[in-house]
């Protein structure tokens, strides 16, 4: 091939294109999976010798009720975030791109919750918490709901909901710029057509402004999925996994196997499963949701 | 009428979602202005004593200023290392038809799946097979890797969505690819490289774990590992924690501000094309 | 030719004994992996000492590089699994010391160990560096048993004694509570806080022969002691000694100490370093705290003046990679000698050092050194005795008895599954 047919030759050029993100995804993303997975296969504690054990970490953890109560937590913690973030997060970007006063203002305070880190956010919140002390025991208490009150991180059966409170409010501010920018990239013909035919607020919503969101929607429910099922940090800082794995996630588990108690070839192993059920979760979900797409 | 009561109402959700939002940031300050013998003395919620700027001081002394510096030098070239290879890829899954176009986005997506406590010890060894252990420039590989996924992901369905008739005419008259992505992909992806960028330097900016690992000198700590300065083996500063805290977000909110007014434009350029 | 060659290999020979002498007044460089952060107690006694060792060694640097408590772990081990340890290093002894000693990590100190180095530390302190026998890590910070603080002006106000036993122990619980007050501060979230009244209940009933055989298979960890233990900590959380939610407060967040400070809670079972918190949180109530011994068990087989805590805290190790091993080995001297011992004392810690009996001036200080010293046996947590896998499975079972989950026969269970899953049975 001459110089010119080889510029023009599409496989180059997308080879060319893509160079620079396959050699940082080769290096740092690429060959970890594998390496994890061939760590499943051996009892190890990470600085020690190695011992093969076959399959028995995989049925290991077939069979262990805390990685399927983890697991079960996360698919909640999937369920919650997409039902509170994604409404939330399309109301406050439709009311700030409408002309009201201060919409800036409001803007930059919202999105103060995605810059506070997660250290930051889970002090706010253990105290907010704290049933003898927190603002929100306080609260109950001051308007005569006392019989409301309760150990929000130390009970079992809520510590889980609990826990999962700050992460949507951490997160709602993200979806919200990312609508803003779709809803003000909607062409104003449209909405001007339905102006035209009568449509009144509620019905410019529905009929122009949500049909033409849907990629980002599902987007953004792509991102929350994924993001859900590898959570880790606001958990860990406020309950740890805790109390007695009430509010485990997978993620955390795998840092405890791996890191706290040394089991390198079960965090691995962890850490693979964790890897396939989200990829399964996010095929399934897009195949699903490209089909509507097409329309 | 009826717009007024409109009008009062939003401004109502907002004001109490205001509330909701802006309160930590309101505690941060106000707690970090009380000394630590107060903090378990009074609760947490009050006012503090006396006004003091005393852990403002101590923060600023214990190198504060030169981990924020790294983190700000980590963080944006990160970013911009980020945006540039993802506009890259994206361009190429979404718009050039090769036979692997599929296979390759899949694997992109695929990287989203992978937690990141997993990836620690295999890039520690890389790490430190290549030379970069504790030297700052260690940290922008592993950032940048783990970004791409999303940044691809982004990308790659906002090009999907721009019409094809607008390189048409650009691809008959002959124009190269890199041309088509330069000149009229780059602009009209604006929004969705401000939305990269935003998610990608916030993530980045409070990020840890590669940190904690991969560096170790003073000289080389970002600031979120600054933050675990004031924690003893026994005891913790909580007031000083927060007064820290505070200032580590406190640049952001300002950059933010001042990247708000260029996302607007960003975002209503695009809006243009319709 | 041959003269040429015989007179070039000659002068390489010299020169290269130059260059090794030469190597040997070279800067030598140890980096030093610990918890000592700029907030941590030992610090400016640790920066001391190495200001005194690189003033008498000037061509050693130390390379200080601290990080915070359950991020040193993390960084350390990830360290150590690449083979890339620092020189000089800390471990809490015991189980967590062993771990690096089995994958050859560790430096052994055996042939450093000069009588007069031995008698300098206290004998219980230096088992705990010890592994197979070989001394791999030196005793550094503190001697710090697990101790009841208390509340003396609560005490008082409701004419209450200190409890030498179980019962009467329950009785001042029944007391406070009737009064509002919470009996025990407690913040759980953490687990290892919580295992403190498990520990002391075991040792208390037990001996400490009932931990031993449990390790060491003569025994099982669902024997009575364990069991009982159990009960008797879910029979006080029936009282209503622990404050609500106690699994979801945060040690590392003070909402145990808080209680503590604002009356809402008398008593603090907690290491002997709770006595500098609270020096830097609480300062203007400190002379109403003192502290008893955990009570006897009446029917236990325990003697009352054991302790639950560490001989020693933090060991000090040299990695088997350290280029420069002697320096290293000299610096610890210098971390374990009488000026550190003296700075110790002055932070407020009890360094595990012999003669220190006669520096310690403030009496509540003086009052730990002699319970330490009159203990015929101290217990290292468990979790620092115990593998790490085994650990764990304490840590849960026990938070989870004090959340009323799980029975003390099922928390039992669960530990010598474990242990048998462990050991291989």
């Amino acid at each position: 091939m001459n110089k010119k047919e080889l510029m023009n030759n599409k496989y180059f050029i997308a080879a060319l294109f893509l160079l620079p993100a396959v050699i940082f995804s080769l290096i740092y993303l690429i060959i970890p999976i594998p390496l994890s997975t061939y760590y499943s296969f051996f009892k190890w504690d990470g600085i020690g010798a190695m011992e093969f054990l076959g399959l028995e970490n995989w049925s290991k953890l077939l069979s262990d009720p805390i990685f399927w109560s983890s697991m079960a937590n996360n698919f909640k913690l999937v369920l919650i975030s997409l039902v509170v973030q994604i409404p939330i997060a399309l109301f406050l970007a439709v009311l700030l791109t409408r002309k009201i006063k201060g919409a800036n203002f409001f803007k930059t305070i919202f999105f103060v919750p995605m810059l506070l880190s997660s250290i930051a956010v889970a002090f706010l919140w253990r105290y907010m918490y704290d049933p003898t002390f927190g603002l929100i025991n306080g609260f109950l208490n001051l308007v005569g709901l006392e019989q409301l009150t309760r150990s929000w991180l130390g009970d079992s059966s809520i510590a889980f909901y609990s826990a999962s409170a700050p992460i949507q409010w951490r997160f709602i501010p993200l979806y919200m710029i990312i609508f803003m920018a779709a809803i003000s990239n909607i062409p104003k013909q449209l909405y001007e057509a339905a102006e035209i035919d009568g449509a009144n607020n509620w019905q410019s919503f529905f009929y122009v402004t949500l049909p033409m969101l849907r990629s980002t929607v599902v987007n953004a429910s792509v991102l929350i999925i994924v993001g859900s099922l590898k959570y880790f940090a606001m958990i860990f800082a406020l309950t740890g996994g805790g109390p007695n794995h009430a509010s485990e996630l997978m993620a955390t588990y795998l840092y405890t196997k791996s890191f706290t108690e040394m089991n390198m070839g079960y965090g691995s192993t962890i850490s693979v499963a964790l890897f396939l059920v989200a990829l399964i979760v996010s095929v399934v979900f897009l195949n699903f949701s490209k089909k509507d797409v097409r329309n | 009428m009826i717009n007024k009561l409109k009008q009062l109402v939003i401004y109502i959700f907002l004001s109490v979602w205001l509330l909701i939002t802006g309160y930590p940031l309101v505690f941060l300050v106000q707690n970090s202005f009380k000394i630590r013998m107060e903090f378990f003395r009074n609760p947490v919620w009050s006012l503090p004593e006396k006004f003091t700027w005393q852990n403002y001081i101590e923060v600023m002394k214990s190198g504060f200023y030169m981990y924020f510096i790294n983190s700000i030098i980590v963080c944006f070239i990160s970013v911009a290392i980020i945006i540039i290879v993802s506009a890259l890829a994206s361009y190429a899954i979404s718009r050039i038809d090769f036979k692997f176009n599929k296979i390759v986005y899949i694997l992109f997506l695929a990287g989203m799946m992978i937690p990141i406590h997993s990836t620690l010890i295999p890039i520690y060894k890389i790490t430190l097979s290549m030379g970069l252990y504790d030297k700052l420039s260690a940290l922008i590989g592993p950032y940048v890797a783990f970004s791409l996924p999303i940044s691809v992901f982004i990308l790659t369905g906002f090009i999907n969505d721009i019409p094809y008739e607008l390189e048409e005419a650009a691809i008959i008259d002959g124009a190269s690819r890199f041309r088509i992505f330069r000149d009229i992909i780059l602009p009209l992806v604006k929004p969705a490289i401000a939305t990269v960028a935003i998610y990608n330097l916030t993530l980045l900016w409070n990020q840890f774990a590669y940190a904690l690992v991969l560096t170790s000198s003073p000289s080389k700590r970002i600031l979120t590992l600054g933050l675990f300065e004031f924690q003893g083996q026994h005891g913790i500063n909580i007031p000083l924690t927060l007064t820290a805290l505070f200032l580590s977000v406190l640049p952001l909110i300002l950059l933010y501000v001042f990247l708000q007014e260029h996302i607007i434009k960003g975002m209503t350029a695009g809006a243009l094309k319709g | 030719m041959k003269k040429f060659s015989i007179l070039s290999l000659a002068l390489l020979m010299v020169f290269s004994l130059f260059s090794v002498s030469v190597m040997a007044q070279d800067e030598v460089n140890l980096t030093l992996w610990d918890i000592r952060t700029a907030s941590d107690q030992v610090t400016p006694a640790l920066q001391d000492a190495i200001e005194r060792f690189e003033a008498d060694n000037p061509n050693v640097n130390i390379e200080h590089v601290p990080t915070q408590n359950d991020n040193y772990k993390t960084k350390l081990r990830t360290a150590m699994s690449a083979d890339n340890a620092p020189d000089l290093f800390m471990t809490w002894g015991s189980a967590s010391l062993e771990r690096y000693v089995d994958a050859d990590k560790v430096y052994s100190l055996e042939s450093h160990m000069t009588e007069d180095w031995e008698s300098n530390f206290m004998p219980a302190a230096m088992d705990l560096g010890r592994v197979n026998g070989e001394l791999y890590g030196v005793p550094v910070t503190n001697v710090s048993p697990a101790l009841v603080w208390y509340r003396t002006d609560l005490f008082e106000e409701y004419g209450l004694e200190v409890p030498e036993t179980y019962e009467e122990l329950k009785n001042v619980v029944k007391t406070f509570k009737e009064n509002g007050i919470t009996p025990f501060a407690l913040a759980n979230k953490n687990k290892w806080t919580g295992s403190m009244y498990f520990m002391y209940l075991v040792d208390r009933i037990g001996g400490p022969e009932a931990l031993q055989q449990a390790i060491s298979r003569k025994g099982a960890f669902n024997d009575k002691p364990f069991i009982e233990a159990g009960r008797r900590i879910q029979e006080l959380v029936e009282m209503g000694a622990f404050p609500d939610g106690v699994n979801g407060l945060d040690e590392d967040a003070g909402q145990s100490r808080t209680l503590l400070y604002t009356d809402r809670a008398a008593m603090y079972l907690m290491g002997s370093w709770a006595y500098s918190s609270f020096k830097n949180e609480a300062p203007d109530m400190l002379d109403q705290f003192s502290f008893f011994n955990f009570p006897a068990v009446e029917s236990g087989k325990g003697d009352p003046s054991n302790l639950v805590g560490t001989p020693g805290d933090n060991y000090y190790s040299v990695s088997t990679k350290a280029a420069n091993k002697e320096a290293a080995v000299e610096f610890l001297k210098y971390l374990t000698d009488s000026k550190m011992g003296e700075e110790l004392i002055n932070i407020g810690n009890i360094p595990p050092f012999t003669g220190v009996a006669e520096k310690i001036d403030d009496p509540i200080m003086k009052k730990i050194y002699n319970s330490s010293q009159e203990a015929n046996h101290i217990q290292l947590w468990y979790d620092q005795t115990l593998p790490l896998e085994l650990a764990q499975v304490h840590l849960n079972t026990t938070q989870a008895l004090f959340g009323m989950e799980i029975t003390p026969e099922e928390a039992a269970n669960q530990m010598e599954e474990a242990a048998q899953e462990y050991y291989g049975e």
